[in-house]
Parts: C-alpha cells; structure tokens; sequence
C-alpha cells in the first residue's frame, strides 16, 4: 500500500507524470480515484481506470497471505525444502556410476549443464534423458514428458527408438522378476510409441528463434503440465559464430540463464543444457575450457564435463552445491548410455539401482 | 527467421512505426532488447509488453513435432533417408546408407581414398531410385581440383556396366555432376550462401565439398593471433548454412577432412584438421 509510485510497472511516460504531478505512493492514488487522477494528470478516465486497476493488482500480490503460494515469492522454511528435496524424484541416467556421483541422478527444478568436447556423448546423455524421464513411478522414474529444443540438428529418431526400446526391454525385466501389479498396468502404457510421442521437439536455426522458444515455453509447459524435462542441445552453437557484439551476447545468455531457472522452478522441471569447449591461449599453454565465457559459468547449477583418455570416456563432476567432485568412466552402447561394468546380473541387484523407493518393502518381505 | 519484419507480425500498425522510429524493424531487434527497454521504445506496461513479447515469439518460434511425428514421417519414405553406399558393411555400420538431412565428414590421411569416395557417391546420386540413388543432381565444390571427369567415367561405366550401356546415360551423368572450384575461404563461403537457388532450380540430390581441410589450412596459420577466431566463424557460419540446406531439402552433405599430428605431452595422436570447435554432426 506504501508502494513508491516510481516502482510500479506502468508505461514509462505515465509514471514520469505522476511523480512530476507529486504522487509518491500507491497508496495516494487509488485514494484520488480515477477522475480526480484524469484530470490531474490529463489523461483520459479509461486510462485512469486501468492504471488504478494495474495499481490494485499489484498491491494485491504484494500483501503477505501466509497460505498463497504465488510465483513470485515463496517464503519457507529450510525443512520444507529439505521435506521437497526427498520426496522428489530424480531422472535416472542408467548409468549408475553417474548417477551415484550426481546423488541420485538429474535433479529436478535444477539447471544442469554438459559440457565436452563433440563426439564424447553430450546428445546421447541427452536423448537418454528424454526417454528416462518417462519412466513411471514404479520403476523409480518421475512419469514425465520431455521438451527437447535442438539448435545443432544432431537429434536422430531412430537412435532414439533404440534407446527406448532398450529401456522398455529393461522394465519389462524388473516387472517379470516382481509379478506386482501396478507395474503390468504401467507396462501397458510405456510402450515405444507413447515414449515418442511425449518427446516435444523443437528446431531452433538461429539465436532469435532459440530466444523465441524460450520466451514461449512457460505457456507451453502450462499447457503439457507433465513435462519434467527441458533440454537444450547446444546453447553454445547459435552464440558462438557471428556475434559481434559480445556485451550483446553476455546480455542475452543472462537472460535466458533466468528464464530458465524460473521456468525449473515454476514448472518442478529439470533443464539440461549442452555446451561446446573452446581454447584458452593462456601464456604459454592452451588448455580445453567450457565455451560462452566465464559469467555463463554460473548459470549452471551442475556442471558435468565430459571428456576422453586414452579412448576411454570420462564424466567429471565439475560443479555442484551437494556432492564432491569426481570422475567415472561410463560407456555408449546400442542400448545408450551406460556404466563400464554391466551391473550385477542378478535381478535384485538391478532392482535397488532402479526402485530405491522399493527397498524398504522388499526387506520387510525377506 | 530472425530477419521477419515485424510488420508481418500482427503487431498493430502504429506501434510498427514508432518501433520503426527507434531503429526497430524486425523480431531479430525486438527480441534483443530487455523488457524494461521495450518498456521505455513501446511505452506500455509491463504485463502489455509480455504480451507483445509472445506475439512477436510466436511469429518467429519454431514449429512442434514429436518424436513419433518424426519417426512416422521417416517410415513412410524409408528410401528417402539414406543414400546407400554400396559397401555391405558401411551401409550395415551406419544404417542404411549416408543420412539424408544431415552432414557426414569423411576423413583420413591423405592417399586413403576420400576423393575417389566422393566420385562413386556422385556416381550413385545421378542413378534413378530403383537402383538405389537419388535420381538428381550433384553440387561439387573442388578446392583442391582433384576431380577428374574421366574417372566419373570410368568408375560409372565399369560399375554398372549393365546401365550404362550408351553413351547417352554416361553423358547424363556428367551433365548432373556441376562442379565447381573455388581455391578461398571466401569463395567457398559465397558458394555455399548462394547453393539455396541452385539446389531448387537444377534438383540437387547431394553436396560435396572437397575439401574444407584444404582452404582453411591455407589461409588460416593457427599460430597468429586472432586467426584461431576467425577461423572459428569462417567454419561456423559454413557448417550452420550447409546444415539448413541439408535439413531443409533433405539432401545429404559430405564435406572431407585432413588429418593433422596434435602433439600433446604423451604420445602424438592423428587428429583432425578442423577442430572441434565445429561440432559438425556425424552420422553413427
């Protein structure tokens, strides 16, 4: 109510009006009244009326309503997070080693960014995470869909089909091995068809079209509220080549780093993003470092870079706020991304990687 | 894309104008600036701005498919989406053929082969579908000028020997093989900007260029200064132009490679020429 009149969002030039007409909180305007405000500003009554109502909403949402959860500001406790971060899910990778050193395996409402060099994995960890995330409840996965906005054109379907197909096979397995029943009735819908047809993507050619379809994804995930997966492959490459302007470039990256972090949390949705590496001329040494600069660097809440030795390929857990920095190898197969040593063959060995949720039960069965 | 004028936007007619005023024509502009400088150009509210901000986003975003949309499209046209080789256990390895829509990079030491690879391929473009080509014609764009025309004709002839019974077909052949040399950096770059015109009016099936490895080696000594992110930018814009083409017309795009020694503290490894910063897509 004691709003400064300089901070509401109006037109520039009516604000600059106000203020020069000596209004100096919300409060004072709506206690004039739109045609007390019409003709002392000289506007029209019906701008007068919309700038008042502009004025109430706003001050509306400011008001402290312990029970609102509104999007702007969310007020809570560290326990309520703590309570938040367990009960959500993770997007498993099929990689345990990875998985293991990312804590679980992709967070949600976290950005989380891959960098390396091309050819070592970065849209194959990608496309792998499109299908894991469709994954239902009782297999241990979040029952998602996936956006996946391609800006380089290396998004083949058909590997795609394959990794799903390798994935439904694995569930088919563990249900085969429990016999319960939800995970035949959830079988029944996760099939290489729906896997498809729940992966949205688009095809950004330039930067404009990639800030476009940022610009527009908070509508469209309202619309697909089950979609818990945004990828973009290739931040780097409409970026890198042709931007003169580097401020320019800064600004915009900026931008979109924090439409992205609202859209993570708006929507609990994970955002992977993939990035090039470029060469660093230092003084007498050049050495292999993330492209886009160092301020980018921290629009990622995890970073993971991947990169080859001696032909084997390693991940390396570069930044996170939760667990410690360390390397795994892992392998690409027909199936899609997995660890170097196939998991234990015995069923419930494979069954504590999938249903970490599940154990507590099966122990009381045994 | 970028470059749409906003007046195709829907966007009122007058507020077009006072955009107009302040050096904004097109989305590429718009969506450049922040919200509150869009705020001060438009004069409007905020909530009014984000309003126009998704119109002007929806003029300029890219369309929706999903992966079933895509994979339905590839099975109903399965011999559209790769130009096979010929060689058995190529075609098995990538799985069909060379992949159509996307760019492929052959590369190898030199004397392996890569140009007589280029020519065969060339060969195959110009058949007719029935017998596994593309029935159209071929863009090859020669920076070295090692492309010799009686070797298209010979392989062509000692290969199907059974088709190419008349010196007619031959001769179609080599009327559907357009060459073209270009020995610079920049002309290669204007070569491929101006491909978009070409591949409608003489039904392109397949580009090859041979080789990037070769200008860019020539013109671009990786030693000075400044040359590394020019390099970079001559490359990149190259690669993002080839991959419309390939994309939007659904041809396949082959570009060869040199290979260079990368000397690093260990042992020296055969590396390629064009460094990664190009990020080229391989097919598997």
């Amino acid at each position: 109510m004691h709003r400064a009149v300089g901070s509401l969002p109006l037109a520039p030039a009516l604000r600059t009006r106000l203020i020069a007409a000596g209004f100096q909180t919300a409060q004072e305007l709506l206690e004039t009244g739109p045609c007390g405000l019409s003709k002392e500003i000289g506007i029209s009554k019906e701008e007068a009326l919309e700038v008042l109502q502009l004025v109430r909403q706003e001050c509306h949402g400011d008001s402290p309503k312990p029970a609102a959860a509104s999007g702007t500001s969310r007020k809570c406790t560290a326990l309520e997070l703590l309570e938040e971060e367990q009960a959500q899910g993770y997007i498993i990778t099929f990689c345990s080693a990875l998985d293991n050193i990312l804590g679980g395996g992709i967070q949600l409402t976290k950005i989380t960014e891959v960098c390396g060099a091309p050819g070592v994995g970065k849209t194959q960890l990608c496309m792998q995470l499109a299908v894991d995330v469709q994954i239902p409840e009782c297999f241990g996965g979040v029952a998602g869909e996936a956006v996946f906005i391609d800006t380089e054109g290396s998004f083949m379907v058909d590997r795609v089909a394959d990794i799903a197909t390798a994935c439904v096979q694995h569930c088919q397995l563990i249900a085969e091995a429990h016999q319960e029943e939800d995970h035949l009735k959830a079988l029944e819908t996760f099939s290489l068809e729906s896997i498809l047809s729940h992966i949205y993507y688009f095809r950004c050619r330039d930067y404009v079209e990639l800030l476009a379809q940022v610009y527009l994804l908070p509508d469209f995930l309202s619309e697909h509220s089950k979609v818990r997966l945004v990828v973009i492959d290739g931040i780097a490459f409409p970026f890198r080549h042709d931007f003169e302007d580097l401020s320019l470039r800064t600004r915009l990256l900026n931008g979109l780093a924090q439409q992205l972090i609202i859209l993570a949390n708006d929507h609990k949705s994970a955002v992977v993003l993939t990035n090039q590496m470029t060469t660093r001329i230092g003084q007498n040494q050049s050495t292999l470092v993330p492209a886009l600069g160092e301020s980018w660097g921290h629009a990622a809440t995890v970073r993971l870079i991947f990169h080859w030795d001696n032909g084997q390929r390693l991940a390396t857990l570069y930044k996170s706020p939760s667990q410690k920095e360390s390397t795994i190898p892992y392998h690409i197969t027909s199936h899609g991304f997995r660890d170097v040593q196939p998991p234990a063959v015995t069923p419930s060995a494979e069954d504590t990687e999938m249903n970490p949720r599940k154990r507590p039960r099966r122990e009381e069965e045994q | 894309m970028a470059a749409k004028k906003l007046r195709r936007t829907r966007l009122p007619q007058e507020l077009c104008e006072r955009l107009s005023r302040c050096q904004i024509t097109t989305c590429q502009d718009f969506l450049c600036l922040s919200v509150l400088e869009l705020m001060k150009v438009t004069g409007q509210n905020y909530y009014d701005v984000q309003k126009l901000l998704r119109k002007v986003s929806q003029a300029c975003a890219p369309k929706m498919q999903t992966a079933y949309d895509m994979k339905l499209a590839n099975s109903i046209n399965p011999s559209s989406a790769f130009l096979p080789t010929t060689l058995s256990g190529l075609d098995g390895v990538l799985h069909g053929g060379v992949p159509c829509g996307s760019l492929t990079e052959v590369t190898s030491p030199p004397g392996c082969g890569k140009t007589q690879f280029c020519i065969m391929l060339s060969v195959l473009a110009t058949l007719p579908v029935s017998m596994g080509g593309l029935d159209g014609a071929v863009i090859y764009i020669d920076t070295e000028s090692a492309f010799s025309a009686e070797r298209l004709i010979e392989m062509a002839g000692n290969r199907f020997p059974a088709y190419f019974d008349s010196d007619e077909k031959l001769l179609y052949v080599t009327q559907n093989v357009h060459l073209y040399r270009e020995l610079t950096c920049g002309s290669v770059l204007k070569r491929i900007m101006s491909l978009e015109e070409e591949i409608i009016s003489k039904r392109v099936k397949l580009i090859i260029i041979d080789s990037v490895a070769s200008v860019v080696r020539k013109e671009f000594d990786t030693k000075l200064q400044g040359n590394l992110a020019e390099r970079s930018n001559f490359l990149g814009k190259g690669a993002s132009l080839l991959k419309y083409l390939a994309e939007e017309f659904s041809i396949p795009v082959i570009l060869t490679n040199q290979i260079t020694t990368s000397l690093s503290n260990s042992l020296a490894t055969q590396a390629d020429l064009v460094s990664p910063a190009d990020d080229l897509s391989l097919s598997e």
